[in-house]
């Protein structure tokens, strides 16, 4: 009895051993009594549930601050008093949550409360959730399956992002730097924290930090992309007039080390034009990089079957200049703009995109400045190519307009070239008629020849024997001899 | 302590990111001195690279590692103007000069240093707000210059004098060197002596700012958002530091 008292005391009965699944192995408290395997199941589960929730959560809010803004604003005077107590409520609710995630997000967050005090009393602008396209919902979809992956960073993560993205909503009424500056904040503000907190390594920091600026810019670029508060649309068209009006720019002029001629070259600059306008339809400012940097590639490519060696910068910003006069791609400055004011960045400082965007940045200087002397010509030259009187392309015998978009001066080009081969082959066609007819005239000739050469001096082929016979025929001179010796008879 | 541990964080778990900018003329040889330190070739006949206008280097310098991104930049002077937009955020500046051309070194001296230099004093000088936004830019960092005569290979052919560079190039401040990416010689120290130099500027300015910070590039940002929560720590650390 007492034995088994005793024993009582560290017994455990099997069944509390096993896992409370039931599947038959060994159980564990610190996973609440799961075995590993079930414990993992149970806490991945939890986990989505978390993710789930928190996302619903933030739409939840999302959906009441709009009804509050919409019924301030429609109840200025006749709505009860019972909904503004209501309201309030939620707003209190919705406070209490953001001071429970606040550490998570410091600084912006604060100034964010702020600001939402001042802009109770405007207009609500459009909620970022409600006007969900299908890409966006798609993008958010992604960052969450993203986010999964990365346990519980993952998910404070996804609360950082979303508190952030409700404070920019907020301050959507500030100046584009400061929000700018906001954003900027937050990258590095995460960033930081994935390093020191969460114990990131560095490339894997990178991967999350791609990700969060697609997820957060996708939703905020149609606010933050050309803003009407900034002169960025007049720069656009500033910038567009002036490439339409420098199309008569040979790549001479700037000494671009680009053969044309040469159809695979002509090939990658097509490419490369197509690469640059492209950038204005991404949304992401990695993505409009990730354009600048094809189309670099392409560039690169070009310099290098012309002169067969890699390119410098030297080669390379000419060319680069070129392609932009060729391409006017759309919304130049807003697209430069937006790059610089959201792009993460550590990837615009020192990576390779960052080097073919200081690029591009610079071709636009030179474009903007661009004078008589940096293309080696006179002013007076320039002036006159200026205004359009002349230009040097017509020089070149090329009388179509020089506006006409590219297939079109190819097809002018091709037709060109085909007339040209007609010409030849016409040529060619006549050349060897008359060599037929030189050659038959000449045959004809020599027979004419030849026969008169025959005419003229007859063969006649005399018998084989005849002179022989002559020999012995009757002489001319034979009467003139004196009759042969007859023999005379003597008496004798 | 919270200074000493961002260095040590720095040095120990991150590495540092250095952008170079590489100025000079048309054909001083830069792009043979950069393909010569990063891929080791010189006028290869078969050529795999692609270009040679933006490549990196990974070194580890007594056990700090350094990423270097080197950036070449047009050197036509049609395109001097645009220097500025280049030399933003670097840490440091490579000049190249051909010694065996008089010109390659006057413009480069003249034109494109005292173009760098009134680009730090007008970064200082204008108003704060500017300032403190080119500094988010620049991350407050000291560009270390390097002047390099390159083409030793043709000593006999010289006509920049050594003194007359050497002298030059301590009145603004630049160490000199002399390279051939010819013959390879000189190039290895160059990029070996600039990076040490970078790293000591990139202590001195985490020190500088120090407080907390523990990212060379965060400084600023670190400070102002961290204030939010451990406000007695910061105050703190910078007891410690001063201490």
């Amino acid at each position: 009895m007492s034995l088994k008292s005793e024993r009582r005391g560290i017994h455990v009965d099997q069944s509390e051993l096993l896992c409370k699944k039931g599947c038959g192995y060994y159980g564990n408290p610190a996973w609440q009594g799961f075995c590993s395997k079930c414990w993992r199941e149970e806490y991945h589960k939890a986990r989505q549930k978390q993710i789930q929730e928190d996302w619903e959560l933030a739409e939840r809010l999302q959906r009441e601050e709009e009804e509050a803004f919409a019924s301030s604003q429609s109840s200025q005077g006749a709505q009860s008093l019972t909904f503004s107590k209501f309201e309030e409520k939620k707003t209190n609710e919705k406070t209490r949550k953001v001071t429970t995630v606040k550490k998570f997000f410091s600084a912006s967050s604060r100034v964010g409360s702020k600001k939402a005090e001042i802009q109770e009393t405007k207009a609500p602008s459009p909620s970022i959730n409600r006007q969900t396209s299908i890409e966006t919902d798609r993008v958010s979809k992604e960052f969450i399956e993203f986010l999964k992956t990365f346990h519980k960073t993952g998910q404070e993560i996804y609360k950082q992002t979303k508190m952030f993205l409700e404070a920019m909503h907020y301050k959507r009424d500030l100046s584009i730097e400061e929000q700018s500056e906001c954003t900027q904040d937050f990258y590095q503000n995460v960033a930081e924290r994935m390093q020191t907190r969460g114990k990131v390594p560095p490339e894997r920091v990178e991967k999350i930090m791609d990700q969060i600026e697609k997820y957060i810019m996708t939703r905020l670029y149609k606010y933050v992309f050309c803003p009407e508060t900034t002169d960025d649309e007049k720069k656009d068209l500033a910038i567009q007039k002036r490439i339409r009006a420098l199309h008569w720019v040979t790549p001479q002029m700037l000494c671009v080390p680009v053969n044309e001629e040469i159809p695979e070259v002509s090939d990658m600059v097509v490419k490369a034009i197509t690469d640059i306008i492209e950038m204005d339809s991404k949304r992401v400012p990695r993505d409009k990089l990730a354009c600048i940097t094809k189309c670099s590639k392409h560039i690169f490519n070009a310099i290098k079957i012309t002169k067969n060696e890699p390119a410098s910068a030297d080669d390379f910003l000419p060319t680069l200049i070129y392609i932009v006069l060729k391409g006017n791609p759309p919304r130049l400055q807003s697209n430069i703009q937006y790059i610089t004011r959201f792009c993460n960045p550590s990837r615009l400082m020192t990576g390779e995109d960052g080097y073919y965007f200081t690029n591009l940045c610079c071709a636009v200087a030179f474009i903007e400045k661009l004078d008589a002397q940096s293309l080696n010509l006179s002013q007076e030259d320039f002036d006159r190519y200026m205004s359009g009187q002349t230009s040097p392309r017509k020089q070149e015998s090329e009388n179509w307009s020089p506006d006409a978009c590219l297939g079109v001066k190819q097809m002018y080009k091709n037709l060109d070239l085909l007339s040209q081969l007609n010409e030849r082959q016409e040529r060619i066609m006549n050349e060897a008629k008359k060599l037929e007819k030189d050659l038959i005239d000449w045959t004809d000739g020599i027979a004419k020849e030849v026969q008169d050469i025959v005419e003229k001096y007859p063969l006649e082929i005399k018998p084989p024997n005849q002179s022989l016979a002559a020999i012995d025929s009757e002489n001319v001179e034979n009467d003139k001899l004196p009759p042969p010796l007859q023999p005379q008879v003597y008496a004798g | 302590m919270a200074a000493g541990g961002g260095g040590g964080g720095a040095a120990a778990g991150r590495a540092y990111s250095f952008k170079v900018v590489l100025l000079g003329e048309g054909c001083v040889g830069k792009t043979s001195l950069v393909l010569r330190y990063c891929e080791n070739k010189f006028n290869d006949k078969h050529i795999t690279t692609l270009q040679a206008s933006f490549l990196t280097k990974k070194l580890n310098i007594g056990g700090k590692r350094v990423n270097l991104a080197i950036w070449d930049t047009a050197g036509q002077e049609r395109f001097h103007a645009l220097g500025p937009i280049y030399y933003r955020d670097s840490n440091g500046a490579i000049l190249v000069y051909d010694i065996t051309d008089e010109d390659s070194f006057q413009k480069e001296g003249v034109e494109v240093l005292s173009h760098l230099i009134t680009y730090r004093l007008n970064s200082v000088t204008k108003n704060v707000k500017n300032w403190v936004k080119e500094l988010r830019k620049m991350l407050g960092n000291e560009i270390c210059l390097c002047i390099v005569g390159n083409k030793i290979d043709l000593e006999k052919e010289r006509h920049v004098s050594i003194q007359e560079a050497e002298s030059y190039a301590e009145s603004v401040g630049a160490k000199h060197y002399h390279t051939s990416a010819k013959q390879n010689k000189g190039i290895e120290e160059l990029f070996l002596d600039l990076c040490k130099r970078m790293i000591e500027t990139a202590q001195v300015d985490e020190r500088a700012k120090g407080n907390g910070s523990s990212q060379p590039g965060a400084a600023r940002r670190g400070v102002q958002i961290i204030d939010d929560e451990p406000q007695a720590q910061s105050g703190g650390g910078g007891c410690c530091s001063s201490g």
